[in-house]
């Protein structure tokens, strides 16, 4: 049996190439989008993955550093050794800087830790140039996004750091660059007023701000010790709030970027949307272009299964291509993208299954179109 | 229903619209058509010729009356079965004035489309086209576009078209009004000549006085009925 969709699309095929291209840029967009939600998420567990801690103690009754504001006392490090299990405990602090970079200020997550510390959070796998924090003052380990290079001087606060290592996908749970800095400069540079804020609150008769302050303590446990017992003992006793490292993963895939997720999945949805309108608005205008030929073909007896075989095959046919051209375009653009996007298969798959229940939707409107042709119409002129 | 009869026709009505706009077409056709003529169909203009053989393709309803084809009555007072067009890709071919070909098949699936969809397969049916397309002239032009061809050769490809499935009847509407005279005088002669072969009941439709003496009878819509005559003898042509 001759095959109608595909002599018909044979017939016009630059033209269908193109229509399939133009859905297509709107499904690879799609695949962005759901890429750009997956790049988040990597993103948020990038610094608790290279960190392998177990538990996160921060301020009590906060949601710790990368939710909001928390500040612990440094020397709390010490005093969690003593409690049953603990292993490591290191000293962390995070915030955002403006790095002065040549052209214009660079956003970016300044991670402060102890160099001579036990746990260090910079991984050594990501280092892609030079070596991490190993001086107490002055160097710093920066992002390979944030354009900075070996040996650059960087002035921040009241000092000039020299760059010592560069790394390569290290962000910070909101996509921002991080660099890395030792626990001292850090803490001077959050916690350390300007000498003339000092005057001022002497003149006031407020005493200098302490520096030995922290964001949060980090702890690793001994094997064979339950981390949740841990984490109950130290809020106990120390009257903090703990997170173990499955918690604080929730806090930042589910709290904090939850909004920006739901933002995307309705984007997304949207865009899903508007690709099966614009599939089944094209598939009518094909069908609609075809009303006399279908007209004719009702007219020397073709069966109606012949007539909406072509019609689905055609929808079939616009959507893989569509699928294809989406896919191809997503990947040729993606790494363009100022963020993290991570294209996966399930989600082309998810997507192929979602664009196919659309275009066999679409096709409901074609064929209800071609079944309403009337062969008499044929030769009305 | 003697085996000669091809179309048979009963107090046929055909009415369109209702009320105010109740236009009444036919009021009561009777007729029949044997097989092997060629019969032509005359009258007027609007005077309901294209729907009398619409009416016999089985494509428009009538309002009343009675059609058999062949052995088979196929409409009284109601369709009698549900697949007309199953009727019309067995029985009947079709031919009009303008081709009606599908533009995007080429010659010879445009003319295997409906044996293929009778279940002919592609090697016979082609066999079967290629032998229709030679007979016209056109054995050449089987793998061109519609669109490649002049107005004639169209025109032939759609009577190998109508030809293709061994119609038992063929309702041809004006085939030959876009023709000059000596190609409808061979396209009726190749009419009368698939009728007489093939055992073919042939009803043409047609305006041309010029191509009466080449039919076996005529057959002319009067008072929104249809009456039979003998062909003119006293007209010669060629
Ligand atoms: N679908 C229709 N609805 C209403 N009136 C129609 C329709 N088709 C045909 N007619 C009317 O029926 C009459 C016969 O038309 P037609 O069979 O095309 O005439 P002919 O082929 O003899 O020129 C005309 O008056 C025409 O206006
Ligand atoms: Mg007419």
């Amino acid at each position: 049996m001759i095959n109608l969709a595909q002599k018909d699309i044979a017939h016009t095929f630059g033209k269908f190439i193109v229509t399939a291209m133009g859905v297509g840029m709107l499904l690879g967009i799609v695949l962005i989008m759901i890429g750009v939600y997956r790049g988040m998420i990597v993103d948020a567990e990038v610094l608790l993955d290279d960190l392998n801690v177990d538990l996160w103690v921060v301020q009590e009754n906060t949601l710790g550093p990368f939710a909001e504001a928390s500040r612990i006392h440094e020397d709390l490090k010490n005093t969690l050794r003593v409690i049953d299990g603990v292993d490591k405990t290191a000293a962390l602090t995070f915030q955002n800087i403006q790095l002065p970079s040549k052209f214009k200020q660079v956003r970016v997550v300044a991670v402060g830790f102890d160099p001579f510390g036990t746990i260090n959070p910079i991984n050594p796998e990501r280092i892609v140039a030079g070596r991490g924090v190993i001086r107490s003052h002055y160097e710093m380990v920066v992002s390979d996004k944030v354009g900075f290079k070996l040996k650059d001087k960087i002035p921040l606060g009241r000092n000039i750091y020299t760059v010592v290592g560069v790394t390569h996908g290290t962000v910070s749970s909101g996509g921002d660059p991080l660099v890395y800095i030792s626990l001292k400069d850090a803490q001077e540079l959050q916690f350390l007023y300007s000498n003339s804020r000092i005057r001022n609150d002497r003149a006031r008769g407020l005493s200098g701000g302490d520096s030995h302050m922290v964001n949060s303590i980090v702890v690793t446990l001994h094997k064979g010790y339950s981390i949740d017992k841990v984490a109950d003992d130290i809020k106990r006793w120390k009257h903090k709030s703990v997170y173990t490292r499955e918690e604080q993963k929730t806090i930042l895939t589910k709290n904090l970027i939850e909004r920006a997720s739901k933002q995307i999945g309705l984007f997304t949805a949207i865009l899903v949307v508007v690709s099966t309108i614009i599939i089944a608005l094209i598939i009518y205008t094909m069908t609609l272009e075809k009303m006399k030929e279908i007209s004719i073909m009702k007219l020397i007896g073709i069966p109606n299964s012949i007539i909406i075989k072509m019609i689905v095959q055609e929808t079939l046919l616009l959507g893989f291509l569509a699928f294809i051209f989406g896919n191809m375009f997503s990947h040729l653009i993606y790494t363009k993208f100022p963020k993290r996007v991570v294209l996966e298969i399930p989600d082309a798959w998810m997507l192929f299954l979602v664009v196919i229940i659309a275009s066999i939707l679409s096709s409901f409107i074609g064929v209800k179109k071609a079944i309403s042709a009337d062969p008499a119409a044929a030769i009305g002129g | 229903m003697s085996s000669k009869q091809s179309i048979k026709v009963e107090n046929l009505v055909k009415h369109f619209g209702s009320g105010d706009n109740l236009v009444r077409v036919i009021e009561g056709a009777d007729f029949q058509v044997d097989k092997g003529e060629l019969v032509a169909l005359i009258a007027p203009s609007g005077a309901g010729k294209t729907t009398l053989l619409m009416m016999i393709g089985c494509v428009e309803e009538p309002t009343s009356g009675r059609i058999w084809l062949g052995d088979d009555k196929v409409y009284d007072n109601k369709w009698l079965t549900r697949e007309t067009r199953k009727i019309r890709r067995e029985k009947i071919g079709f031919i009009f004035q303008a081709h009606y070909l599908i533009p995007f098949l080429n010659v010879i699936e445009n003319v295997t489309l409906v044996p293929q969809t009778n279940g002919v397969s592609k090697k016979d049916s082609e066999a079967k086209a290629k032998e229709l397309l030679e007979y016209f002239d056109i054995g050449n032009k089987a793998r061109a576009m519609p669109s490649e061809l002049s107005g004639g050769q169209n025109q032939r490809v759609a009577i190998a078209r109508a030809l293709a499935n061994s119609p038992e009847i063929i309702l041809a509407d004006e085939p030959t009004a876009a023709l000059d005279l000596a190609r409808s005088v061979d396209v009726v002669k190749m009419l009368k000549k698939i009728a007489i072969e093939q055992d073919v009941a042939v009803i043409m439709v047609t305006h041309d006085e010029a191509m009466l003496p080449l039919c076996d009878r005529i057959l002319k819509i009067e008072n929104k009925k249809v009456v039979s005559s003998d062909v003119p003898k006293d007209i010669h042509i060629l």
